[in-house]
């Protein structure tokens, strides 16, 4: 377990206070004495609103709730995120929606029982409802009163529950914890709020998709802003409370065309940063745009990919941070299995522990505490995650075997505390999740090099051309944009209507030969947002074959003649 | 088929029933109803066009370049599809523009404050012939594809959309007429060989917009002060109140010439409040309101006051006893009546249901016969606005497919006179009324409008009460049951369940044959089968009473209006209310950090006043 290696420049107030944890017995009915670790948290939240009513019922809760026949909680967490948001889509030169929106939600988990086994089951994962945009204690206080009765009655019931189904399975030798202790923490960062020149966005995306009028073959033109300022706030019976924000800005564009015989082509790249200053300004927009609506033009009369290929296929770093994402970081996160599953995560990767999984020369950190990566922001650093728990860098795979697993604060067989990756979208409950996910090579080459490997390589097999693969689509990691690099010269051709097969884990551990010096930041927006960065990969053998997709038919009759 | 004061939805679009002290419901309300079409509020009469089938029609002119847009892309897609394999017979384009402004608060504070600004669009096509066409039977869905369409006035970005949506409603229609014609080769002949689409004038209207202006900042310290009204009282574990305030604008053209613009406007104010009893039965009182713009809405003090009268009924029905199953006279207030005739009656009476073997059927074939006491008329008339000084939510000038709003004579003196008719013909009824109606992405079909209820045996409605006693002396019953206020109900017209219907009563009060006082009792649904509960009404009061709601069923959700005077029955079942068991909440509500347990309050009086 590494340390907190970053200084909190905005920190207001950092107090790590004293270890000493703040839970009673499971079955202890003694009337509880004011707890000491909670005054440091009151200390902390004053001045807060909403973090003060949260510190309230906390506390009557945490003192008063006890139902007959039903233990008290032996913990509770509320986290509350304020989320203000702007989203705004236009297509064919017009704005379609444009909407700002403020709310508060709350999730609430009520644990009955012990660290040992507790009421994490089923409803017993805890309540979420919605909070006053306003900190008027009593309002607030009010739902979450009404949240914390709901999320205890069901964790009564699902402690039940999780005992029955446990009775169906012979009990384990060394059972796993339920739920890990952690270190009270209290951090209380400012908060952030939305950057957003709204007409000048508005126009933008106008502007943008007005592109339409000069390519007539392409079907649909759609650009899309949402921007978000989410605060989140924690407190817990632990003492832990934290604050912090996270901004968000993300534009997307979107073309789509069929091609003559019917293909439906489309792209849809995107631009996502933390920071709004960041940015593509409007004509470099406009410019990114222009040349996505090119490369639609292009792929309409692009040759399809009609034989079976088996051979070296290069991924440029954008095309190889979609796979490292969902074939590494997805099994990477450390899920527990279903009660009585004898596995230690699910996904590919539940039985690697200390396997290799990857190539020796390629090694993966998730290193949430890192900003920023050659000058770009990264949307998923954190300081700490959802569950209060520092944030901490991670070695996942080192030289191609698996070393750790990323976790929250439930524990997985050999890994009994949180490395602070339990993240938890708006209102939901919070899982162990990526951060900020590298992959990094030992002996990295340039891209052209790996090019010029891939016209050696196909030489030596005889082959008339190799593949590079400049950027993949969702879902399915099929490619978007795919080019044919002829032996002869290395010269490019743009293909269609191919799909990889058996891109997989397997086929990442053992056909991966080589990787660029040229990592990429792919920012992810969403629920929670992550981001992987990865440089180009190269594999030697990789399947390239025709996409079985169903060619629609074309319009009926042309499209509207233009006015303007 | 379902009306509802607030929404019903609440618990429908919850996934967990136990959560009904969840707060969020009240923003799926809200954000639920911008999809609703709004009745009209104006009274101009349409002035139909005269057009013939045979040719695309000459658009009305218009400085809208929004209908211009529609217009022109209409007649291109009119050509250009008459050149194909199988060309509609039928296109039309609805366009919706809703401005919307939705608060929601509680307990003093606001839980969510949004406006939106959204535009959509139907396209509706039928392939084939109006006798055989794509949405016959089962297919009717393939005959409308939506989506939403750029904001602002540019006419290309419209069109360019509009083009879009035709072309692909053209690829449903085209298959699903070919599925129509196989099915109708190989099943057996129906009994009702309507046709599938009845001939209409078309309509031309340009309405004009009524311009209140809103002001959001002042309501929202409004709606704040009102939800924080029920900080006073501990036992009202839930309360919301909700404003929507909705601007729009319906433009309508069709192959056939319909020209119709229809701006609308309309406030509803919702307030909610819940608590649960000792046995986990959650105990809700909703009041509505409904008017053109938020100016016309009650007072404040008026409001508050309702806001206490609901508090005080709640804190008295968590104290009233759970009723038992009963079956003797029952008295029902006017919007209880209301609701009973719509859920009953009314939707048994839309034309759709009389052709389609799936229904139940009940009044296919009792045309002309007597269906009710010779004393009780009923019409549909949405070309009413107000009535008993209320604003009536069923109110429109043109229903969904372009079709005048006509005054209907559906049970005349006792007697079955007509149904509720879409375009959608039934035997012996083969045009349109006026009544197809549906929430924007759905094919209508026949609705209620503002379903009215009249009677020529009247008694003073002060005197309904006495009336109750003595029919329950008459059949020496020690109680009989009076139903004041109501949250909604819902009925089942198919063939596979049940017909029946079950009306979801608030405040039920026992009325003693002894005279001792009325007592307040909770947990009961009147439940019965339709012919048999409308045999049995014996007199009415004098007074009409409105009930304003919104009303789901096959065709999406669409406010209605129900009025009826206060009605005594010889005979009314009960049965008891399927319910939670949840306890109360454990601790005192915040700010009665001292209260033991759940607070006590004085109880309501109880006294019969239909």
């Amino acid at each position: 377990m590494s340390t907190l290696h970053h200084k909190l420049v905005f920190t207001l107030a950092l107090a790590i206070a004293p270890a000493a944890p703040s839970l009673r017995a499971a079955s202890g009915d003694s009337k509880p004495a004011p707890d000491p670790a909670m005054a440091a948290a009151h200390a902390a939240a004053k001045g807060d609103g909403l973090l003060e009513a949260l510190l309230s019922e906390i506390d009557r809760s945490k003192s008063q709730l006890k139902m007959d026949q039903v233990q008290p909680p032996y913990f509770i967490e509320y986290r509350v995120n304020d989320v203000e948001e702007y989203s705004a889509d236009a297509d064919f030169g017009a704005l379609r929606q444009n909407q700002h929106s403020h709310f508060r939600i709350l999730r609430v988990i009520v644990r009955i029982g012990d660290y040992r086994q507790d009421s994490f089951y089923a409803r017993g994962q805890g309540e979420s409802t919605i909070l006053p945009l306003d900190n008027d204690s009593i309002a607030l206080r009010h739902q979450i009163w009404l949240a914390t009765d709901d999320a205890y009655k069901a964790a009564g019931q699902s402690l039940a529950e999780k005992q029955a189904e446990l009775k169906r399975f012979t009990s384990d030798a060394n059972p796993i914890d339920d739920f890990a202790k952690s270190s009270p923490l209290i951090a209380v960062e400012p908060t952030v709020s939305l950057k957003l020149d709204e007409a000048y966005w508005k126009k933008t995306l106008e502007d943008v998709t007005n592109l339409y009028r000069q390519y007539p073959d392409v079907q649909l033109v759609t650009a899309s802003a949402r921007f978000s300022a989410v605060n989140e706030y924690l407190v817990n019976t632990e003492g832990t409370v934290t604050r912090c924000g996270k901004t968000s800005y993300s534009v997307s564009l979107e073309g789509s065309a069929q091609a003559a015989d019917g293909m439906r082509l489309s792209r849809s790249p995107d631009y996502v940063v933390a920071r709004s200053e960041e940015l593509p300004s409007h004509e470099a927009l406009l410019t990114n745009a222009k040349q996505m609506l090119d490369t639609i033009v292009a792929l309409r009369k692009a040759p399809i990919v009609e034989e079976e290929y088996r051979g070296p296929v290069l991924f440029s770093a954008d095309a190889a941070d979609d796979i490292v994402a969902s074939l590494v970081g997805q099994n990477l996160v450390g899920r527990k299995p279903q009660l009585g599953r004898p596995n230690r995560t699910t996904g590919a990767f539940a039985t690697s522990y200390k396997a290799r999984v990857l190539p020796t020369f390629l090694s993966v950190i998730d290193d949430p505490t890192l900003k920023d990566f050659q000058g770009k922001s990264l949307l998923g650093s954190y300081m700490f995650d959802s569950e209060g728990v520092k944030a901490q860098s991670v070695d996942a795979i080192q030289n191609g075997i698996l070393t750790n697993y990323l976790i929250g604060r439930q524990p997985l067989r050999d890994f009994p505390a949180s490395n602070g990756h339990g993240r938890a979208a708006a209102g939901m409950a919070a899982g162990p999740n990526l951060g900020v996910l590298l992959l990094k090579s030992s002996e990295p080459q340039s891209p052209e090099d790996l090019k010029k490997k891939v016209i050696e390589m196909v030489k030596e097999q005889g082959l008339p051309y190799g593949y590079r693969v400049e950027t993949l689509g969702s879902p399915g990691n099929t490619p978007r944009l795919l080019y044919r690099v002829y032996a002869s010269d290395g010269h490019e051709e743009l293909v269609r209507g191919a799909v990889f097969n058996e891109l997989d884990t397997r086929a990442l551990r053992t056909d991966v030969i080589a990787a660029g010096n040229d990592p990429l930041v792919s920012n992810r927006p969403g629920g929670i947002p992550t981001t992987v960065i990865s440089p180009s990969l190269l594999f030697d053998e990789l399947e390239v074959k025709r996409a079985d997709t169903s060619k629609d038919k074309l319009p009926e009759y042309p499209a509207p003649p233009l006015k303007r | 088929m379902l009306i509802s004061e607030s929404s019903q939805n609440r618990r429908e679009l919850h996934s967990h029933p136990a959560r009904s002290l969840r707060l969020a419901a009240a923003c799926f309300l809200a954000a639920q109803l911008v999809f609703l079409p709004v009745a009209s509020a104006e009274g101009d009469k349409p002035a139909p066009a005269s057009t013939s089938r045979s040719k695309v029609p000459t658009p009305v002119s218009t400085n809208d370049p929004v209908l211009k847009a529609m217009q022109n892309e209409l007649s291109r897609a009119t050509t250009e599809l008459s050149k194909s394999d199988q060309p509609p017979y039928y296109l039309s384009y609805t366009v919706y523009d809703q401005d919307f402004v939705g608060l929601v608060g509680a307990y003093g504070s606001l839980l969510s404050d949004t406006a939106t600004e959204r535009r959509f669009a139907d396209v509706t096509m039928r392939v084939g012939t109006p006798d055989l066409d794509n949405t016959h039977g089962q297919s009717r869905s393939s005959g409308v594809t939506s989506g939403t369409l750029p904001l602002g006035s540019d006419q290309d970005a419209i069109a360019r959309v509009l083009w879009e949506l035709t072309d692909r409603e053209y690829k449903r229609a085209v298959p699903a007429l070919m599925n129509v014609r196989t099915d109708s080769a190989v099943r057996a002949e129906e009994e009702d060989k309507s046709p599938d689409f009845s001939k209409e004038r078309p309509a031309t209207h340009m309405g004009e917009a009524d311009a209140a202006l809103f002001d959001r900042s002042a309501w929202e310290d409004e709606i704040k002060r009102l939800s924080g009204a029920f900080r006073k009282y501990p036992e009202v574990y839930f309360s919301s109140v909700v404003l929507q305030v909705t601007h729009s604008n319906s433009r309508m053209v069709s192959s056939e010439g319909t020209t119709l613009v229809s701006p609308t406007s309309s406030t509803r104010l919702v307030m909610e409040a819940q608590t649960r009893a000792d046995d986990g039965m959650d105990l809700l009182r909703v009041e509505t309101f409904q008017a053109p713009n938020a100016k016309a809405l009650p007072a404040e003090a008026e409001l508050t006051a309702k806001i206490e009268k609901m508090a005080a009924d709640l804190g008295a029905l968590r104290k009233a006893p759970v009723a038992e199953p009963y079956d003797g006279p029952a008295l029902l207030s006017g919007r209880a009546a209301a609701v009973f005739f719509h859920e009953v009656l009314g939707h048994r009476l839309e034309g759709h249901r009389q052709r389609d073997e799936e229904e139940g059927q009940t009044f296919t074939k009792k045309v002309g016969q007597e269906v009710l006491p010779k004393f009780l008329s009923v019409v549909d008339d949405p070309t009413l606005h107000e009535m008993a000084g209320v604003k009536l939510a069923g109110a429109y000038q043109f229903d969904n497919e372009g079709t005048p709003a006509e005054r209907v004579d559906v049970i005349k003196d006792g007697v079955l006179k007509n149904f509720l008719m879409s375009r959608m013909p039934i035997k012996n009824f083969s045009d349109s009324n006026g009544h197809g109606r549906n929430q924007p992405g759905l094919m209508p079909t026949g609705r209620q409008g503002n379903l009215i209820v009249t009677s020529t045996q009247t008694v003073p409605e002060a005197q309904m009460r006495q009336k109750l006693i003595d029919e329950v002396k008459k059949q020496g019953k020690p109680y009989g049951l009076y139903f004041d206020d109501i949250q909604g109900g819902f009925t089942i017209t198919t063939r596979q369940l049940p017909q029946a219907f079950q009306v979801l009563p608030v405040m039920v009060y026992k009325v003693y044959a002894d005279g001792r006082p009325d007592e307040l009792v909770r947990g009961v649904d009147i439940v019965g089968t339709p012919l048999a509960a409308l045999t049995r009404i014996l007199t009415t009061g004098d007074q009409q009473h409105v009930f304003n709601g919104v009303c789901g069923a096959e065709s999406g959700q669409v406010p209605v209006a129900a009025v009826a005077p206060a009605m005594l029955f010889s005979e009314m079942e009960v049965q008891k209310r399927a319910h939670q068991h949840e306890r109360p909440p454990l601790l005192p509500p915040p700010g009665f950090e001292a209260m033991a347990s759940p607070a006590k309050t004085t109880q309501a009086k109880a006294e019969v006043k239909p």
